[in-house]
């Protein structure tokens, strides 16, 4: 073994035992100015090129393993501090510590209107929006519901004094509205909110929230109507619930439709919820009577259409088990906040 | 409507069960349910009570020895009428009754009982019951009590659709039935007799009675109905008076049409006059009460004074008692939206004016009247001795013409013209054909509901069922854009992220206010509800404020300290109906945390916070906060500023009036936006991309002291005019605003940080000071503004 071997091998043992503050001494004692390395080179002035040429190398490669090890020892004794102070650094993670960001909430029922319109518009509805003042010919008489006619009496209405204005019963009027100020086709929906003069308890409200739709083409038949509206529950449910069409009544659609669901709770067996039928109401529809399209100056013979109301509250009672409609708009926070 | 079962059985022939039966009729739009009847139990044996004892140890129980053959029991009871000797319904021991209720064997106060003695209503037979059941005499013993009743009736309750007024009868809901089935329906045989035409009944207002037919029938025995007819009526709901009486009611309740019976004798001067009432006129109706009428209403009217309101309810003194003996039978039409009215007005509800309000038949009223003759004379004897007929001429069958190719375009899928013919014929509209693919329908007068084609579309969607329509998804041959009302929702989802974001929760409240609440408030109201049910409803809500306050008292009443809350929705005010955006704010900005606590920061919302709110969410830099020139007068007059758009205020925002929030400790702001003006005039503008500069930016710190009277939205302008003139000012923040005395109690000192940055260089000092000289000289200049010392 040659010298600068053994003295490469003596500096890296000590290398292996050196400490943070003292490893830069092993390397000036062995690659310092004067280091037992450094001082190899300059004996070499009496040796041939040759020899230069060898020992030289010889002592560059054992310069870089010097170093290499240098600088792997000092990652690694910095490595161990760091490890050891954060360590030292733990702290209580437990989440009671942790900030708590103020959490804002929507209200169910913008919520769930939202929820709604978003699927009608992903099936090619606009949104519209309606007036909740209204006149007795928008409300009723241009809906084909005459004066002193008991569909009149479902719908008990609030006037306003000294005019002859209501507030609207139904968002329905919003359907003489876009017809008279925009021609066929139509497409569109129009959420909103809707007053009837009836006493506030659990499943009553002297106001409430309908999505109202309207579709008027020379083409649109009962049996898009039903294609539309299945879709719309499937995807409202996130499921293929079973559905039912009814035949129902309405004075401004004809044929009239009232759809069910296969009541979500029981299985279709019956119970509380679904008052025993095994069905839950969901939505009234039908085809436009041709006296609407005739009060708005629409040809019935050229344009058909359907038109269909569904109750806001209704569905999101019923999605997030809320048993009393009087909670939507008592508007505690710690309801709020549940949502 | 109560319907019976059995009653349907006896005018169709079907086989459906009572729940077969309501799937059927309410697949055809009338909603039909089970109340009550039919075997509903398991186990229920006929046995005899050998020997009633009283209970030891309560007055009220009897323990009785029951024997059903073969076997004896000891069964504990609680009816009063239960006797020995009697045959009677036993539930034993493992019987099922309505309700999935178990007979277990139970002791009663110490008594062992081995099954129970049923009650009507405990087998569901009926929906109320007194005591036990007690069968004929010549009951077998031991059978299942299924089998010994005989056909247990079943009721129906049904629901029907307003234009559905047909269906309210036995013979209506059997048509119905009878057409889906394809079967003819059978009345009971109807005898009629011609007789000779005579003049008492004069109708003046023939506008309001189309038809009205009278009978009179002399020496008639008033007494008690056949067995039969009490429980049918019974069954249905009607409490059985007389035979008179339950004539016109069963005949109500089997065709459909409403009867009315008078004593003849209280009808002076031989003439039934049929008339608008005087206004102000006065009868005592059968329920004892004395109404006043006006000159709206129909009147059943003798010579001298009023009979009966027509088509709503009888007089009093001219009804049927023990001693009548001469009636007088009434069988009218009268117009459904008059007999709505005053039935509204009277607040009356009959039986009568509920049919009356839906329409009836010219055709059916003429049935009904014979009918009821019929039975008179076979339960109460009597002699028809006069009968007139006043018809209107305009009293004729519809006719309607119905292209086969509509149904397709109505419906979206063909059906052929013989199943088409054939649904309306069964359903008792008759058919003929002139030209092809095109039917005639003469439609009977009870279904005055169907009025033209359209409507005949609905009766073969609805016969040959909504279910086999097919589901087809839309052509597609149109659509609309499927835009959300353009910048309308745009901005409301904005604003309502931007607020949830900040942690507000979002209410919703009725639209309507009390007067009292409002003034509380200093607003004033624009709409008044003419007919209020309550005062809660008085008015309509001129601002969300109302609202939102009623919000934030409520909560803080239930301890919760931090309120950050926002409405969208329409107010009512002098400008008439919008929509606006109402947030309202108090108490801490943070929920409690250790580490505020820590370094005691606990900030409470003010002024200055509301406005970082409020530029927070509103959509774009375009809008300012600037002086309120016209608060509202809810406001701290000197807490409140505008929001404005291009000049435009939009809005306002500030502290409430200390007297308004009086109660609470800390202050609370309220905002209040226009969110339609803002979206008329708001257009959503696409920013362009702008180079980043590469060049490091330069930041100095001054202080300035100014004069408490200039605002800072002055210094502001001034620093945004040396912002654009010098081109290297890129901007600044306000980081101290202070007062001490030392300045002077006229004073106020602000210091801000500039932020200097050349787009094409790296700036050095001199460039920056010259810059930074001539915003101290403006200020100086402008607004008396000098560099702090």
């Amino acid at each position: 073994m040659n010298r600068i071997d053994s003295i490469l091998k003596e500096a890296l043992d000590k290398v292996k035992t050196a400490e943070l503050d003292t490893i830069e001494n092993i390397r000036i004692e062995y690659l310092g100015k004067k280091g037992k390395i450094t001082e190899i080179l300059k004996t070499l002035s009496s040796l041939s090129i040759e020899e230069k040429k060898q020992i030289g190398s010889e002592i560059n490669a054992a310069k870089d393993a010097l170093n290499d090890a240098v600088e792997s020892k000092k990652k690694e004794i910095t490595n161990k501090l760091l490890e050891e102070k954060m360590k030292n650094e733990k702290i209580d993670v437990s989440s009671a510590f942790s900030f708590t960001f103020p959490k804002g909430h929507y209200h169910i029922i913008s919520r769930t209107i939202e929820e709604m319109s978003d699927i009608f518009v992903s099936l090619g509805f606009d949104v519209s929006q309606g007036r909740e003042i209204e006149t007795d010919w928008y409300n009723f008489e241009a809906l084909n519901i005459p004066k002193d006619h008991p569909a009149r009496d479902t719908q008990d209405t609030f006037y306003l004094e000294n005019s002859s204005n209501l507030l609207r019963t139904h968002t329905s009027p919003a359907q003489i509205h876009i017809m008279e100020e925009s021609k066929p086709p139509i497409k569109v929906i129009v959420p909103g909110r809707v007053y009837r003069n009836e006493a506030t308890d659990a499943t009553h409200s002297a106001i409430f929230h309908q999505i109202e739709g309207l579709v008027v083409g020379e083409k649109v038949t009962f049996a898009e109507l039903k294609g539309t509206l299945s879709l719309f529950i499937h995807r409202l449910f996130g499921q293929e619930l079973d559905l039912r069409f009814r035949p129902s009544h309405f004075q401004f659609t004809e044929p009239s439709a009232e759809v069910d669901i296969k009541c979500v709770l029981c299985g279709g067996k019956g119970c509380r919820v679904c008052k025993g039928s095994g069905w839950l109401e969901m939505l009234g529809c039908g085809m436009v009577h041709p006296n609407v399209f005739r009060a708005v100056k629409y040809d019935p013979e050229k344009y058909t259409g359907y038109a269909f109301g569904l109750g806001v509250e209704r569905f999101a009672m019923f999605k997030y088990g809320i048993d009393d409609m009087r909670v939507l708009y008592e508007n505690d926070l710690r309801v709020l906040r549940q949502f | 409507m109560k319907i019976s079962y059995n009653w349907l059985r006896d005018i169709v022939d079907f086989d459906l069960s009572p729940q077969e039966l309501c799937h059927t009729l309410t697949s055809l739009g009338v909603e039909t349910s089970v109340i009550s009847g039919g075997v509903q139990w398991k186990g229920v044996i006929t046995a005899k009570v050998v020997d009633r004892q009283k209970h030891p140890n309560a007055d009220k129980l009897s323990i009785c020895r029951v024997n059903d053959g073969n076997k004896e029991y000891e069964i504990v009871c609680g009816a009063k009428n239960v006797e020995a000797g009697q045959i009677i319904p036993l539930a034993v021991l493992g019987a099922v009754l309505p309700g999935d209720f178990v007979i277990k064997p139970a002791k009663i106060r110490g008594v062992a009982s081995e099954g129970m003695i049923c009650s009507e209503q405990e087998l569901g037979l009926k929906a109320e019951s007194d005591g036990i059941m007690v069968l004929g005499e010549d009951t077998p013993l031991g059978k299942n009590l299924e089998d010994v009743l005989g056909e247990a009736d079943t009721i129906l309750e049904i629901e029907i659709t307003t234009n559905r007024g047909d269906c309210l009868s036995h013979w209506g809901v059997a048509r119905e039935i009878a057409a889906k089935l394809q079967k003819i329906p059978n009345l009971p045989i109807i005898k009629n007799v011609k007789f000779s035409e005579s003049n008492v009944i004069e109708i003046k207002d023939k506008d309001l009675c189309t038809r009205y037919i009278g009978c009179q029938i002399k020496g008639v025995k008033i007494g008690p109905s056949p067995k039969w007819m009490a429980d049918r009526l019974e069954s249905c709901g009607i409490k059985s008076i007389n035979n008179i009486v339950d004539i016109t009611n069963y005949v109500l309740l089997e065709l459909g049409h409403p009867l009315h019976a008078f004593d003849s004798s209280t009808i002076s001067g031989g003439k039934i006059i049929v008339r608008r009432a005087n206004q102000g006129e006065k009868i005592t109706t059968l329920d004892g009460k004395t109404h006043e009428l006006t000159s709206n209403m129909l009147l059943i009217a003798d010579a001298s004074k009023p009979l009966a309101v027509a088509g709503v309810i009888g007089g009093e003194f001219s009804s049927i008692n023990e001693t009548t003996t001469d009636i007088f039978l009434e069988s009218a039409v009268f117009n459904p939206g008059n007999i709505r009215k005053t039935a509204r007005t009277l607040n009356i509800s009959t039986d009568a004016s509920y049919r009356y309000e839906r329409g009836t038949s010219w055709e059916v009223a003429e049935m009904a009247s014979w009918r009821a003759v019929n039975l008179i004379a076979e339960l109460a004897g009597g002699r028809l001795e006069l009968r007139e007929d006043v018809n209107s001429p305009d009293n004729k069958k519809v006719i309607i013409q119905l292209r086969v190719e509509r149904v397709a375009k109505i419906l979206g899928y063909e059906i052929d013209e013989k199943t088409i013919a054939n649904i309306l014929r069964f359903l008792g509209i008759e058919i003929s054909t002139k030209v092809e693919k095109v039917l005639i329908a003469e439609v009977p007068s009870y279904r005055n509901d169907i009025k033209e084609e359209i409507d005949l579309i609905e009766e073969i969607a609805r016969v040959n069922g909504y279910e086999n329509i097919p589901v087809v998804k839309e052509s597609n041959s149109f659509a609309g854009a499927g835009k959300q009302n353009l910048s309308s929702n745009k901005i409301i989802k904005n604003i309502s992220s931007g607020l949830v974001g900040l942690g507000f929760c979002e209410v919703m409240n009725y639209s309507f206010a009390e007067i009292k609440d409002l003034d509380k408030l200093f607003l004033n109201y624009s709409y008044k509800i003419a007919n209020p049910i309550s005062k809660e409803n008085e008015v309509l809500r001129p601002s969300l404020l109302v609202g939102l306050m009623k919000n934030f008292n409520f909560n803080s009443g239930q301890g919760t300290n931090d309120i950050k809350i926002f409405e969208i929705g329409r107010i009512f005010d002098a400008k008439g109906e919008r929509k606006v955006l109402g947030i309202l704010m108090s108490g801490t900005v943070w929920q409690t945390w250790w580490k505020w606590e820590e370094n005691k920061i606990n900030p409470v919302f003010d002024f200055y916070f509301a406005g970082g709110v409020i530029n927070r969410i509103l959509p774009s830099n375009e809008f300012t906060i600037s002086e309120n020139r016209s608060p509202e007068k809810y406001y701290h007059p000197g807490k409140t500023a505008a929001i404005v758009y291009r000049g435009k205020p939009v809005g306002q925002f500030g502290v409430l009036r200390p007297d308004i929030t009086e109660n609470t400790q800390n202050e609370v702001i309220y905002a209040e936006m226009d969110i339609e003006s803002i979206e008329s005039e708001y257009k959503i503008k696409v920013n362009t991309y702008e180079h980043v500069a590469k060049f490091p930016s330069v930041k100095r710190d001054i202080s300035v002291v100014s004069s408490k009277e200039v605002k800072f939205d002055k210094i502001e302008k001034v620093i945004k005019q040396v912002m654009k003139t010098g081109g290297i000012l890129k901007d600044f923040n306000l980081f101290s605003v202070y007062e001490s005395e030392k300045l002077g109690s006229d004073k106020i000192s602000y210091s801000f940080r500039l932020f200097y940055r050349h787009n094409d260089k790296t700036l050095n000092d001199a460039e920056v000071n010259a810059d930074m000289q001539s915003l101290l000289n403006k200020l100086d200049g402008d607004l008396g503004i000098k560099l702090r010392s």
